[in-house]
């Protein structure tokens, strides 16, 4: 809680740190830190990224959060525009051998999740609508303890063995979406496929599997089960976008909206409360059927990951392909919800774009997007996983 | 019985025939109301009121961005919720009048659409809404979400909206959003 006197030093905190901050930006290597907000669907993270090591508790207090950092140093802030649901503003109170960001937050009923990125350091602090700490929220902090380290500890992560590319679409009836000129989606997608496995296959000691190697149609829930049975630690579907808009173009990574998965998990308790229409067998094999409601749940343990995955990838799509950056969003795309591992679906690029159809058929455009797909989750592994 | 005690006896009976009167008064009115219902059942189409319309709010694509852009659309007044959402379904499926992009294959049409009381619309298309369809992410979520955001925006008794095809449930329009589970909208995705 901030007591007044708190409050009246934040304030005379904030002048300080002013007047430290102006009389600090003449010199060049001054030490830094970024603030980000950004919304997703379930919840809103504040990404807190110094370029200084970092040591920090962290407080909850009834409509904020405080972040004490420990440095003794002026430093800038650098803090993007931003507009969310849940977080309000930022502030700035200088103690005298440390810093403390109040993180204000627009609602009272809020619960918090946090980690720590190394390489470069990040503290991701996640923020939820809702005072309650549900049990899926704990399996996923349980999770990501295995994954990220948490306040500074080394992390033992599960090593990444196993991944697997879906080339989107396949076979007679199912080409995907068709560009002006003829090219169609499956096509694209296996051609970037097979490159990027060739490409990861030869810099990383991993196995890649396919969930098609040739033109072939996989249905979508077949894609997700490829990924279980091969015991998938990475699972990344290739698209090519289609649009309405004549201009739309760019590459874009999603990652899975779990709104859909509500009334799933509601069937799952449903079953688990009454064994007895199981035993029945509602709609025949009831094993399967089970099997089935679980595995369309999995990716909700890994939305987590698998935005940390889609950010990798998309920041290196936005860099090397210079594409306009559509950012990454929280879709529930079908193919994604049964798959029990990190999971993205990668839009390359527009073939409803004649410019960009163009530019999908040539090599180097190809190979620029296996070699951004590629350092994206070559980043990722190690940012968050253990190599 | 002496003048002052038929003077009380008399007040108290003035007093006992007006309660009754409030009483059984307020009684019929409680009984009438129910009687009347308060919007005419789904069953019995009204006319639409000559002259008298209402405002609708229907959601288009522009080449200026990614988002969803509002545009206003009078339909006939109505006081039956499916009918009207039923009037909008078809407006949006004609397209705009002020120039933005429709997210629909010119031949889709709508071939029903029903609320339940838990506030999921139904609302089934023609099949050439898939057979047409240009099949990319982002076309589908331009084409799922103008339906969607359209119904939930205008309607406070629709919370979510399921899509069929063809008076079936389908997998996807295209390979890609989960048609199988109803929406909520998605209001991040229109322009302000």
């Amino acid at each position: 809680m901030l007591s007044l006197r708190k409050r009246s030093a934040q304030i005379t905190g904030a002048v300080l740190l002013f007047l430290l901050l102006s009389v600090g930006s003449v010199s060049q290597i001054q030490p830094f830190l970024k603030l980000s907000v950004r919304d997703y669907e379930e919840f809103s993270r504040v990404i807190i990224a110094p370029s200084f090591p970092l040591s920090f508790e962290i407080e909850k207090g009834s409509s904020f959060l405080l972040v004490k950092i420990a440095i003794d140093i002026p430093f800038r802030i650098q803090r993007e525009p931003f507009d969310s649901r849940i977080v309000k503003s930022f502030g700035w109170t200088k103690g005298r051998d440390y810093y403390i960001l109040t993180i204000k937050t627009k609602i009272r009923d809020f619960s918090h999740d946090y980690f720590v990125i190394k390489d470069p350091t990040q503290l991701v602090i996640d923020f939820k609508e809702g005072a309650d700490e549900s049990r899926g929220d704990r399996d996923i902090r349980s999770l990501l303890d295995s994954t990220v380290s948490r306040e500074g500890e080394q992390a033992s992560a599960e090593e990444i063995q196993t991944i697997v590319i879906d080339p989107g679409h396949g076979g007679r009836m199912e080409p995907g979406a068709q560009g002006k000129y003829g090219t169609l989606e499956k096509d694209i997608t296996l051609a970037l496929a097979l490159k990027l496995k060739d490409v990861i296959e030869r810099n990383r000691p991993v196995r890649v599997v396919l969930t098609r190697d040739t033109d072939v149609s996989v249905s979508l829930e077949n894609r997700a089960a490829i990924a279980n049975t091969n015991k998938a630690d990475l699972f990344i579907s290739i698209h090519v976008n289609s649009s309405f808009r004549k201009e739309a173009r760019g590459s874009e990574t999603f990652f899975l909206g779990t709104e859909a998965l509500d009334d799933e998990a509601r069937r799952l308790a449903y079953l688990e409360n009454n064994p007895a229409d199981v035993e029945r067998g509602i709609g025949g094999d009831n094993e399967d059927e089970i099997t089935m409601i679980l595995w369309d749940m999995a990716q909700s343990a890994y939305l987590k990951e698998s935005s940390l995955l889609a950010e990798t990838i998309q920041e290196e799509l936005n860099h090397l392909l210079g594409t306009k950056n559509r950012g990454i969003k929280q879709i529930p795309f079908k193919v994604l919800t049964g798959v029990a591992c990190p999971a993205v679906l990668v839009e390359v690029a527009f073939i409803s774009n004649p410019d960009e159809e163009r530019k999908l058929l040539t090599e180097w455009f190809q190979n620029n997007v296996v070699e951004a797909i590629y350092r994206g989750v070559e980043s990722y592994i190690d940012r968050y996983a253990r190599r | 019985m002496n003048g002052k005690k038929v003077a009380i006896l008399g007040f108290l009976f003035v007093v006992l025939v007006v309660l009754a009167v409030v009483f059984f008064t307020s009684g019929i009115k409680d009984k009438i109301i129910p009687a009347t219902p308060a919007s005419p059942p789904e069953v019995e189409p009204l006319p639409a009121q000559p002259g008298q319309t209402q405002t609708v709010v229907l959601f288009f694509l522009s080449e200026e961005d990614t988002l969803l852009h509002p545009e206003e659309r009078e339909i006939p007044a109505d006081s039956s919720v499916v009918r009207q959402a039923k009037r909008t379904i078809v407006e949006l499926i004609k397209g705009s009048q002020k120039g933005y992009i429709s997210p629909f294959p010119p031949e889709a049409r709508l071939i029903e659409l029903y609320v339940t009381d838990e506030g999921v619309a139904y609302v089934d298309f023609s099949k050439e809404i898939v057979e047409k369809h240009l099949s990319g992410s982002s076309a589908e979520i331009s084409t799922i979400f103008s339906v969607v955001n359209s119904l939930a925006y205008n309607f406070d008794s629709i919370e979510k909206v399921f899509i069929l095809i063809d008076g079936r449930e389908r997998e996807t329009l295209g390979g890609h959003i989960n048609l199988s589970r109803p929406f909520l909208p998605l209001y991040d995705l229109i322009a302000r």
